[in-house]
């Protein structure tokens, strides 16, 4: 155990990265996911032929392999375009962080399109029939009644897709983020102690997976409050 | 950017000579992680506590962590620990394709076994008391009734399931086995052409992936003939 | 002749240093580097998370004297070259030997480090796998695992020189001794000075020993390690070699060198 001392601030400011991660993918993949459900569901031949290539594609590639492919390809696509607009860029490129992130949230926003589309369909027709009668626009009608209602419905597999992207933050270490993993990699460097130190990773993981299950428990509650039995 | 199409060409043989090691992986990781789902399903369900205790922890800790963590833990950091290198399971441990199957299985074990016990309660209880007035014990209620009909509920979730397992198969090249994307990534190392080869496997992923999602696809029509409208 | 040499040797060292300082304090330009960070002790984190090594050393000098800031970049090491030429950094400071295969996609800086490889395994294993000249012995090696690191000069060497010998591929370095240690190879070919420093002085190295002589082909190992840069950067190159020679004449690689090892290693 004494192998571990200096390296407990390191694994902190590692897990502070992964939280970030967390929280931006997040929003990324709620976005993609609304996105794709959307465009699957809509009357336009090509967005459902969009989203249908985006699920295949992110559901099929293991998850590596894309995030190899993000790091890779990003600098010289996104250089390739900035150079459209203005050729004195030299290069353009994003940091691991981002590259990874942006990866992940494809990825597990691949699955929640399925999720949200699912769920979408699963809205009484009712509630839309009446926010018609009211007047409200397609898209207020997305905004104020749609996704609440869906939002209940497809909150708990998108539990499960948390729980996905909090373990993808793990692979990112691959491509150079200074997650808790990539730290475990340097600590077994100087210290020659691989078990102890992927342990305290698995630790580290365990522990955010455990607050996003009580999280998400939190708000299936709050979601479904209003279906309670009056007694 | 010009592709270097010749490269892919060159490599593609070079790749799918990997297919035997990444399909010896997944057939033998999901045949064992079934095995180990129906014990723990059974584990899950018995309504003992000194089974069902063990079992939730054991989901609790494989779901609730990165494989790739995992993965390292058995591979690197398992060595570190005298006890393993002098047990009787040290000749499997030693070699990486032996960790990597034991990873790939305690995992996939705990996902399936949910995937099973979710297929379990959504059988129509109404099915289960007909059983029992009919004299039947509960375990040839399990055998008979049960089981056919959650099997047939989670074949979609199953289906996922597998299908995230060939992806993972993928992480085996961490631990030096020349899977697909091992002999992917030792390709780049030395051609220093990662676009190419990459998207060239992600092709070969895709049409993998596929042929697995149609053939459970297939198995899924067959079990469920009963019970589809003739509209 | 001997004044007149001392003379010329005095006046490029004077125009190396002029050169050197004259174009670097013309601006403060930043310069991303790549490195392994895992490689003691060339370039490693320390407990506190600083960047240290041999090659750490000879960057902040080499950006001193050209007067640039550095940024470090960690890069798994398979991934170096196509990550440098996907422009994810500018320079590559990682103990990468200068070889033809790779000159062909790249550029390098004059050497900074000579390079060698040596195989490690354990001791008294009995094993005759070099004859009297060097050169191995083919047949000896069948049936015996070599832990390698991809895409190094190494893996190069067995590949074309041991072809029939049974190579297993790492994607780090660190993972090469764990593995040695607990028997999944029966040897690993490797950097012999990081082996001495890293290994074999240590306990968990006490078991193992050189089992060949140093192998120096220049083929596969080139004439040393230099700095890494995409071709097209000759103004730059032309910099860095500059700093690189200042550096060495005036001793400070050699007193990065004694940091770390007991010996001078350029």
């Amino acid at each position: 155990m004494e192998a571990l001392n200096g390296w407990w601030d390191d694994f902190f400011w590692g897990s502070v990265v992964v939280a970030d991660v967390f929280v931006v993918s997040l929003i990324l993949t709620v976005l993609f996911g609304l996105t794709g459900a959307a465009a699957k569901l809509s009357k336009n031949r090509v967005a459902q032929s969009i989203a249908n290539g985006y699920t295949i594609i992110f559901r099929g590639t293991p998850e590596i392999l894309v995030l190899l492919l993000f790091y890779f390809g990003s600098a010289i696509a996104l250089t390739a375009i900035a150079q459209i607009s203005n050729p004195e860029i030299k290069y353009v490129d994003i940091p691991p962080f981002w590259a990874g992130s942006i990866a992940i949230a494809l990825i597990v926003g691949s699955y929640a399109t399925e999720t949200f589309r699912g769920a979408f369909l699963g809205v009484e027709p009712g509630q839309i029939e009446a926010a018609r009668a009211l007047g409200l626009s397609n898209f207020k009608t997305f905004i104020y009644v749609r996704i609440p209602a869906m939002w209940r419905l497809a909150l708990p597999p998108f539990g499960n897709h948390m729980l996905s992207l909090i373990k993808d933050t793990a692979l990112i270490s691959i491509i150079g983020l200074e997650e808790t993993l990539f730290v475990a990699e340097q600590a077994i460097a100087t210290t020659g102690k691989p078990f102890t130190m992927f342990i305290v990773v698995g630790a580290i993981y365990l522990g955010f997976s455990t607050i996003i299950t009580l999280s998400v428990v939190v708000l299936e509650k709050y979601a479904n409050q209003h279906l309670k039995i009056a007694r | 950017m010009i592709f270097d199409f010749a490269l892919i060409v060159d490599s593609i043989p070079k790749m799918l000579a990997g297919f035997w090691m990444t399909f010896e992986l997944w057939f033998l990781s999901a045949v064992l992680g079934m095995a180990l789902a129906i014990i723990l399903l059974l584990m899950r369900i018995s309504g003992r506590w000194y089974l069902y205790a063990p079992a939730m922890a054991y989901i609790y800790i494989f779901r609730g962590t990165p494989i790739l963590v995992q993965i390292f833990i058995i591979y690197h950091g398992f060595p570190q620990l005298e006890f393993i290198r002098e047990s009787i399971f040290w000749p499997i441990l030693r070699e990486p394709f032996g960790c990597a199957i034991l990873a790939l299985t305690l995992n996939t074990g705990a996902y399936v076994s949910e995937i099973l016990r979710g297929g379990v309660l959504g059988v129509d209880r109404g099915l289960k008391e007909a059983g029992a007035a009919l004299g039947l014990s509960s375990t040839h209620r399990f055998i008979y009734i049960t089981s056919p009909i959650a099997i047939r509920l989670a074949l979609p979730a199953y289906s996922n399931d597998i299908i995230s397992l060939m992806k993972s198969t993928a992480l085996a090249s961490t631990i030096t086995l020349l899977d697909m994307m091992g002999i992917a990534r030792t390709i780049v190392a030395e051609t220093y052409a990662p676009y190419e080869i990459f998207l060239s496997l992600t092709v070969i992923y895709l049409i993998l992936t596929w042929i697995i999602q149609k053939s459970i696809g297939l198995i899924e029509k067959r079990m469920s003939r009963h019970v589809r409208s003739e509209a | 002749m001997k004044m007149i040499k001392k003379c010329l040797v005095s006046l490029s060292f004077i125009a190396a240093v002029l050169a050197v300082v004259v174009v670097g304090t013309a601006s403060a330009e930043k310069l991303r580097v790549g490195m392994e960070c895992t490689y003691a002790p060339f370039n490693f984190k320390n407990a506190n998370g600083e960047l240290m090594g041999y090659d750490v050393d000879v960057a902040k000098g080499v950006a001193g004297l050209i007067g640039a800031d550095m940024e470090f970049v960690c890069q798994k090491w398979d991934g170096m070259i196509p990550a440098l030429l996907a422009n994810k950094f500018d320079l590559v400071i990682a103990s990468m030997s200068i070889t033809e295969k790779r000159l062909k996609k790249m550029d390098f800086s004059d050497t900074y480090r000579i390079s060698v490889g040596r195989l490690v395994g354990k001791k008294n294993a009995g094993w005759k796998l070099f004859d009297g000249t060097g050169r191995p012995i083919v047949a000896n090696f069948a049936g015996l695992k070599v832990g390698l690191e991809r895409a190094t000069t190494y893996s190069d060497w067995f590949e074309n020189e041991l072809p029939g010998a049974t190579v297993v591929l790492y994607d780090s370095n660190e993972a090469l001794y764990l593995d040695l240690v607990n028997g999944r190879t029966d040897m690993i070919m490797t950097n012999p000075m990081k082996a001495h420093l890293r290994f074999l002085s240590k306990e968990d190295g006490a078991g193992f020993e050189f089992v060949s002589p140093q192998i120096d082909e220049k083929k596969y190992f080139g004439i040393g390690v230099g700095i890494g840069l995409r071709k097209g950067n000759d103004e730059l190159k032309g910099r860095l070699n500059a700093a690189v020679e200042t550096l060495t004449l005036m001793g400070w690689l050699e007193k990065y060198a004694l940091q770390y090892f007991p010996f001078a290693i350029h």
